[in-house]
Order: structure tokens, then sequence, then C-alpha cells
């Protein structure tokens, strides 16, 4: 047997060189194990045997000529349903693309195929990824591994899921109000959300267009660095995306070192710890700054004065874009179209059946901000104070290069808790949606690593903000953390 | 007074082409109207001489609503441009065989006029 808990990509890949294991007897061991865990945790709406088995053998190959190869050759990996690999299903967790099948593969897969990983199934998300505990799935509810009473947080939930219950070795997320990161924070796990631009949205069902990315979700901060550095960079097919600015590179995202990670000025945001804060996540955050505290980094106390606002702002032109967005959903183009007697009908009978209750509401709710008389009012009021959002983070990075802060106010809630007032739901995005609207990157770390973190303890998990395209500053930090951690 | 009401409600949902049922109505209001209600704390915010993260206002006579221009959602970019070089495929088949409705080449959609007996 091999250790499948203990896999990371790091370790797949040391194993497959040492010839410790195969890519296929691994893939099959991962496909026996999902076969009996997801029965539990229902992380995966559909699994690629035949291409994952595929994908595998052709690593096998290479490995037995003794070719030369990537860090993510053969890694098996889970993908969020939001993205597309040709010819699987890309359902984006709605009844309105049950029947879709991917017609072209997204550029990150198009770049993670280049490299040969393995791709073993597509994941569950909240519809169209709008929600905060992957319950709006169209499909299956997912559980948090490490409680199965409650939600592996969302919209990412199924690939945060997956990983944390090492179903998968890895795997990839969207972001658009903290959808990689709060899951990732509940899960135990490390989640990513670049900057904005830096991984290409060519082939991802979009939600809301000027704050969606793609990005990793693996068990540790390092694994994170060796995915993200695969999926970035420029791509013709996203007019959004954009190598770094400095000589279009991203340097020392694998191997930092400690005298610059000591050279980081870190910042405590107040607006970040004042009330709501659960008393766990509290004692969390406070333990992983005193163990940053130890490697001789400086931190000092800052003031983002208008984060407050930030949930209002996203909550308005969130929806203003995905009602755009979700226009293409018609009954014309995809999916079953409605019966109905002219054309009228077809768009809203399709829509008003086939999309969840949240997606209704978003939509209806962009719509509105963006309608006639009351524009002024919501979009262009929210734009600027989104603007006064960004000027913050823009000032405080003159003091310092990176920020700590909590991921989510909780740990994980109850199925069930806030499915009703979703006002509630939307509160507990609080500390990850400002890195949207500001377009920084920021990572989910959890405090204690997820093969520390006893079965009845919920993970605690606090975030790293960083400077436009700095993903260095923030995963050399968190790798350093990392190693601290787990000396400890 | 409320901002918003049954009438606008039913209203933007025509606007945004979904069909509600009364069932759903009333939760839907409430929810929108607690929604709203947050979003009021906007109004404390003095956003004097501040320009909208988006800005839309290069075309003057434009009232509509535009989420598409001009968005950089806290980037630098602006203006990203490519080399417009033709290119040629014939490959209809990928796209054609997620369509809903195909007949032989054609991809099949339901009249845009109305059928007022006619020809």
């Amino acid at each position: 047997m091999t250790p499948l808990h203990n896999l990371t990509i790091k370790k797949f890949h040391e194993g497959l060189l040492n010839k410790e294991f195969s890519a296929f007897e691994i893939t099959k061991e991962l496909f026996d194990y999902i076969a009996v865990k997801d029965k539990e945790i229902h992380a995966f709406l559909s699994t690629d045997k035949d291409g994952a088995y595929a994908a595998a053998e052709k690593v096998d190959i290479a490995v037995a000529k003794d070719e030369e190869v990537g860090m993510l050759v053969g890694v098996p990996l889970a993908v969020k349903d939001n993205m597309l690999i040709e010819g699987l299903p890309a359902t984006a967790g709605s009844k309105i693309l049950n029947e879709y099948r991917a017609a072209y593969d997204a550029t990150v897969i198009e770049k993670l195929k280049k490299e040969n990983a393995v791709f073993l199934g597509k994941t569950n998300l909240d519809e169209f990824a709008m929600g905060s505990s992957s319950e709006n799935s169209a499909f299956k509810t997912t559980k948090n591994p490490h409680d199965l009473k409650r939600v592996p947080g969302g919209s990412s939930g199924g690939s945060a899921a997956a990983v944390a219950s090492h179903m998968a070795v890895a795997g990839l997320g969207s972001d658009t109000g903290g959808s990689i990161r709060q899951p990732a924070g509940f899960c135990g796990v490390v989640g990513l959300k670049p900057t904005y631009g830096a991984v290409s949205r060519h082939g991802l069902i979009a939600m809301a267009s000027s704050l969606d990315q793609i990005g990793p979700i693996t068990k540790t901060v390092e694994d994170a660095a060796i995915l993200f550095q695969a999926i970035s960079g420029k791509d013709i097919f996203d007019a959004t995306s954009a190598d770094p600015p400095a000589g279009g590179k991203y340097e020392n995202l694998t191997h930092p070192k400690l005298e610059d990670v000591k050279k980081l000025r870190v910042g405590i945001p107040k607006e970040y710890f004042t009330g709501g804060l659960n008393k766990e996540v509290e004692e969390g955050v406070q333990f992983a700054i005193e163990k940053i505290k130890s490697l001789g980094v400086e931190f000092k106390e800052v003031s983002l004065p208008h984060t407050k606002y930030a949930l209002s702002v996203y909550y308005i032109i969130m929806p203003a874009e995905v009602s755009a967005n979700l226009a293409r959903f018609d009954g014309i183009r995809y999916g079953k179209r409605a019966d109905a007697k002219n054309l009228l009908e077809v768009y809203t009978k399709t829509r008003g059946e086939q999309f969840g209750e949240e997606a209704r509401r978003r939509i209806i709710l962009g719509t509105f901000v963006l309608s006639s008389g009351y524009y002024d009012a919501y979009y262009s009021r929210a734009q600027k104070v989104r603007n006064l959002i960004k000027r913050d983070f823009d000032n405080v990075y003159n003091e310092v290069d990176v920020l700590l802060a909590p991921t989510s106010p909780t740990t994980a809630f109850k199925i069930g808790e806030k499915t009703d007032d979703p006002l509630s739901m939307y509160l507990s995005d609080i500390f990850t949606i400002p890195a949207n609207l500001a377009g920084i990157p920021a990572i989910s770390i959890p405090v204690h690593h997820l093969s520390s973190v006893n079965s009845h303890e919920l993970p605690v998990s606090f975030q790293l903000m960083g400077k436009h395209f700095r993903e260095a500053d923030i995963l050399g930090l968190g790798q350093f953390y990392e190693k601290l951690e787990s000396n400890s | 007074m409320p901002i918003i009401d049954k009438k606008i409600l039913e209203k933007t949902a025509e606007l945004a082409r979904i069909e509600l049922s009364a069932k759903e109505e009333p939760k839907l209001l409430k929810d929108l109207e607690n929604i709203l209600d947050y979003f009021e704390e906007l109004k404390e915010v003095n956003v004097d001489n501040v320009e909208p993260m988006n800005p839309i206002r290069d075309r003057e006579d434009s009232q509509r609503p535009s989420v598409s221009n001009g968005m950089n959602g806290g980037t630098l970019q602006k203006n990203v441009m490519r080399e417009d070089e033709p290119e040629r495929t014939d490959d209809t088949g990928k796209g054609k065989d997620q369509f809903p409705d195909v007949e032989r080449n054609f991809l099949k959609v339901p009249r845009v006029f109305e059928d007022g007996n006619s020809h």
C-alpha cells in the first residue's frame, strides 16, 4: 500500500522518479479510494478513468525510458467543474449545462496536459461558482472531510474536499470573492488566488469577469507554488492575462531564500480583527503571527479604512457582471430548450426552470443594480468605492509588503445553517472579497498542517495578501511558515 | 419606503428573462429587501472626485450600463491588443455538437418573428 495520505506533488514526483510506484498504480489506487471515500464526501461530479489511465500509462513509459520529466508529470489532479477539459462534462454545478460536453481545453488544462498531469475528474461547486458552501450545486452537497455535518466551504468545495480527504494530490479552483481560499481554509488545505490576470481564464465558465481568477488548491504551499508556476502566464485567448511586469518572469517561487523572506514587512490590518471573529480563529491566527515573528520578520499594524464596505461593493459589482455573463444561457445555445409558444418564453422558461435559486437571485439583483434609475445609486457608486478599497491597499503597500489576516471569521459552519438567509451566507466571504476587488494575490494557509489536525478538530486558516504579481512574497513566506509549523 | 416592491421585482425579472413562480416571489422580495438595505451603508462613503474603477464615462451620450468596457479589475492593464490575423478553420463540429437542435449542418432556433398566421 502506497501512502496516499502523504502524497504531495513533491513526494509524488520523488516517488515516481525513484520508481517506488508507477503513475498508473497511484491513479488506480486513487480511483479505488474515491469509489469508497466519495460515497461520504461527495466531492466529484464526474470521473474520467479512461483519460486518467491513458495519461498515467504515457507517463510510466517516459519514466521507464528515463526521460527527463517535470514536477507535474503524472500528478493526479481534481478540477472544479467550471473549467473545460475537452470531451468531458463541465456542468458548472447547473442543470442548464447538465448535458454539455466541453468542446476544447481551458488554457490551464492545455498547460497541464503539456506537463503530462493526470485529471481524475471534475469536482462539485456552487452553481456557476455562486456560493460559499457548495450547497448551491444542482447535483449534490459536498461534505467537509473533518466533520461530515459541516460544509466544505465554497464555491470550490469539491476540489478542497477532494484534496483534504486525499482523493486527489492537488486540485484547481476558481476564486471570485474567496471561492478558492474560503473552502481551502474550511478544509485545512492551501488555496492560492493569484493576481488578477496572472492565470488565463480562457475555458473557465465566466461568473464575474473583473474578479474571476483560477488557482491551485494543494496540501502544501510548496505545491501551490509548483502548480501556480505551471498555469500562469499571458495567453492570447484572455486579454486580461499578463506576465509579471518585472522581466516577464516569476522568480524564486518554489525555492525561496530565508534572507529574502526576512526582509518582508508584514502588515496586520486592524479592520480584519475587530469583532465577529470566533475564538478559535483569533487564537489560530495569533499562533501563526507569533511563528512568523520568530523568523525575524518585521510586523506592523496598518489600516485599510474602507474594508467594511467591501461586501456591499462586491454584492453589487459581482451580480451585475453575473447578469451579463449568464445571459448566454438562454435555451438557444446550451442545454435543454424549454417548451414554449414563442421566443421570449423560450428564454424566460428555460432560465426560470434551469437556474437554481441563488443564480436567479443574483441575476435579478444584478439586473436591478444596472437598470435605469438605480444605476448611479448602486453600480456606479460601488465602482467608486471599489477604487477607494484598491487605494487603501496601494497606500499600505508603501509601508508593508504582505498583509496577514484570517481567511474567514469562523470555522466551517453546519450544512443548512445559512441556506435560508443569503445575507448571512454572503458575510462568510467578508475577509476574502477585498483581494478580489483590488486584484491582488492572496493565499490561504492552514494554521496547522492537514496531517497534524485531529479528525475532530476544525481547521483554522490565515491568509497572506501580497502586491500585484508578487506571488513570490506570499508563497515564500508561506513556505517558511510551513517549515516552522511542521517542525514544532 | 422599501427600495424594491413586487412591481419592480416583476419588471426586473422580466428584463432578466427569468420566469418567477408566484410561490418564490415573497421570499425573493424579502431577500432582496434585506440585501439592498445592507447596501445603504455605501451612502455614508464620500465619493466626491473619486473615479469609478471601471470608467465608462468616455461616452457621454451613453446611459447604457456596460460591464464589458474598460474593465480592469485592479490590474494595470489597458487596451490589450493582438495581431489581427485571419485564420482558417473547417472544423464546425465541436461547437455544433453542443447545440440543442441541429439539422444536417444547420443550427435550429425558434422563430424570431411572431407567427401572425403568416407565410
